[in-house]
């Protein structure tokens, strides 16, 4: 009986964790996973032993105790082996990203909502929008949160001022001119976020390396004040050749010309969604309170069988030992 | 145990995992990327201004049927394009139909000179910091997409359409006023 209830409660507790402390890859484990069906089999293997003999009302509640465990545990092994690793979502401002097995989510069009906390949407069909703030939102098999990344709004002119268009053909979204800094590159031992763009109408295309406050601080000089983040370009033609006198800074949202281009870098925060795939919250409430109803069944069980009625009573629970 | 609270059991098990699996197979939201996908969603409003300068929104436009082109200068098939929205503004623009030209990130100058160089005789409205672009999921230039009288998007095409696509998008909905 011990072993049983100890299994069950195991389960529990082993599932509810992956809600209440999303995100690690311990969850997708194999072993992690294993152990949890290991759990689930002690369970029922100890249930069927204690209902052996039992009243019916205790067969009940072991019935009980099983298929809540059952029911916890295959929304915790099905989601450490079927659901998605965790993911970050990065959108540009207004563009709205599908993503599988969650649905489409729609990034707010600046990077500052009225009250000063940018919100991105979740849509799906036959649901309400949800708004996805900082705070963790459980939605259902996924919690979701916003976190601020940098982003670079890009300004590109010609010689004379005239603005030019910028797109991004490997971008998420081709014709935004805000740059999501999701490659990476290595600059004199600084890892360091770049994205590229293009400027059709002048032929050229454009690579933009971010350097935060400090790395501009410590490492660029002309220019960058201390406390501007800044924005190195480097400008090739067409044909990724490099052009000569093309490579400028941007420093604090500055203009800098480069390869016959005047170009501007504006660093800002933007939400991206951090997706971490939980345990079905329904399948994981409905079964824990079904396991916790059929332990309190047990425990009651215990208390009105062996309540002594008479002496006789009495006189054969003496002959138990009790 | 009573052989019918175990089958009972069994399919109480089966229907959980259904409904725990069932939503890693299937995608709940099937809507295409790029332009088509927006078919009725409520187009997005942003306030621009013209090639004159003069303030202009989405929102003037309800009531009519807007065909809204996504153009740019530099971009061969919009130049190619242009003739045929200028033809179908002519033909249905006394028919509830507008047609509205936003110029993806070029200066007012620059747009006003090529709309000039084509007659191009509808409003150009000077989206500098190409919103209608991103929000309207525009996979390259022309993007075209078309409102209904109360805002909502019924198609979106990406690339240069020809008259003839044009006219065959527009008339179902300009018969069924």
């Amino acid at each position: 009986m011990t072993a049983f209830v100890a299994a069950s409660l195991l389960v529990a507790v082993a599932v509810l964790v992956e809600i209440v402390l999303p995100g690690r890859a311990l969850y997708h484990a194999g072993w992690y996973n294993v152990a949890l069906a290991a759990l689930v089999a002690v369970a029922v293997a100890g249930g069927r032993r204690a209902g052996r003999g039992g009243t019916r009302r205790a067969r009940a509640a072991i019935l009980a105790t099983l298929a809540g465990t059952a029911v916890v545990g295959a929304a915790g092994i099905v989601n450490g082996l079927l659901a998605p690793d965790n993911q970050t979502i990065v959108g540009a401002p207004g563009q709205r990203v599908r993503v599988e097995s969650l649905g489409t989510l729609a990034f707010p069009l600046s990077a500052a909502s009225a009250d000063g906390d940018a919100h991105v949407t979740l849509e799906r069909p036959l649901h309400f929008p949800v708004s996805v703030g900082a705070r963790s939102r459980d939605v259902g098999s996924f919690i979701l949160r916003a976190i601020d990344r940098s982003v670079v709004a890009v300004e590109a002119r010609d010689a004379r001022g005239n603005r030019l268009t910028i797109t991004q053909p490997t971008g998420s979204a081709f014709l935004s001119p805000v740059l999501l800094m999701q490659q990476r590159q290595t600059i004199a031992g600084m890892d360091l976020p770049y994205d590229s763009f293009d400027v059709p109408a002048a032929r050229r295309v454009v690579k933009a390396v971010l350097f935060s406050a400090a790395q501009s601080a410590l490492f660029v000089r002309g220019g960058a004040q201390i406390g501007e983040p800044s924005v190195l370009f480097a400008v090739d033609d067409e044909n990724e050749r490099p052009l000569p006198r093309a490579i400028g800074l941007s420093a604090g949202g500055r203009p800098v010309a480069a390869g016959g281009l005047i170009l501007r870098g504006v660093v800002e925060t933007f939400p991206a969604v951090e997706a971490f795939a939980v345990p079905n919250a329904l399948a994981t409430a409905l079964g824990t309170l079904v396991l916790l109803g059929g332990l309190a069944g047990l425990l009651t069980r215990d208390d009105r069988a062996y309540v002594p009625q008479d002496d006789a009573s009495l006189r054969e629970l003496d002959a138990f030992g009790r | 145990m009573p052989r019918p609270i175990v089958w009972a059991v069994a399919a109480a098990a089966c229907v959980v995992l259904a409904f725990l699996l069932v939503p890693l197979f299937v995608s709940p939201n099937a809507r295409q990327t790029g332009p088509e996908g927006l078919a009725g969603d409520a187009a997005p409003v942003f306030a621009l201004r013209d090639d004159r300068g003069a303030p202009v929104s989405l929102q003037e436009y309800r009531g009519r049927i807007l065909v809204m082109n996504l153009w740019a200068s530099w971009c061969p098939p919009c130049r190619a394009e242009m003739p045929d929205l200028q033809r179908l503004y002519e033909r249905y623009s006394d028919r509830g139909v507008a047609i509205v030209g936003v110029n993806e990130g070029e200066s007012p100058e620059r747009a006003r000179a090529f709309a000039d160089s084509l007659r191009i005789r509808f409003p150009i409205w000077i989206d500098g910091a190409q919103r209608y672009g991103r929000t309207y999921a525009a996979l390259g230039l022309p993007t075209t997409v078309i409102l209904d009288r109360r805002g909502f998007v019924v198609r979106g095409f990406d690339g240069a359409l020809t008259f003839d696509q044009m006219k065959a998008a527009v008339a179902p909905l300009v018969a069924s006023r």
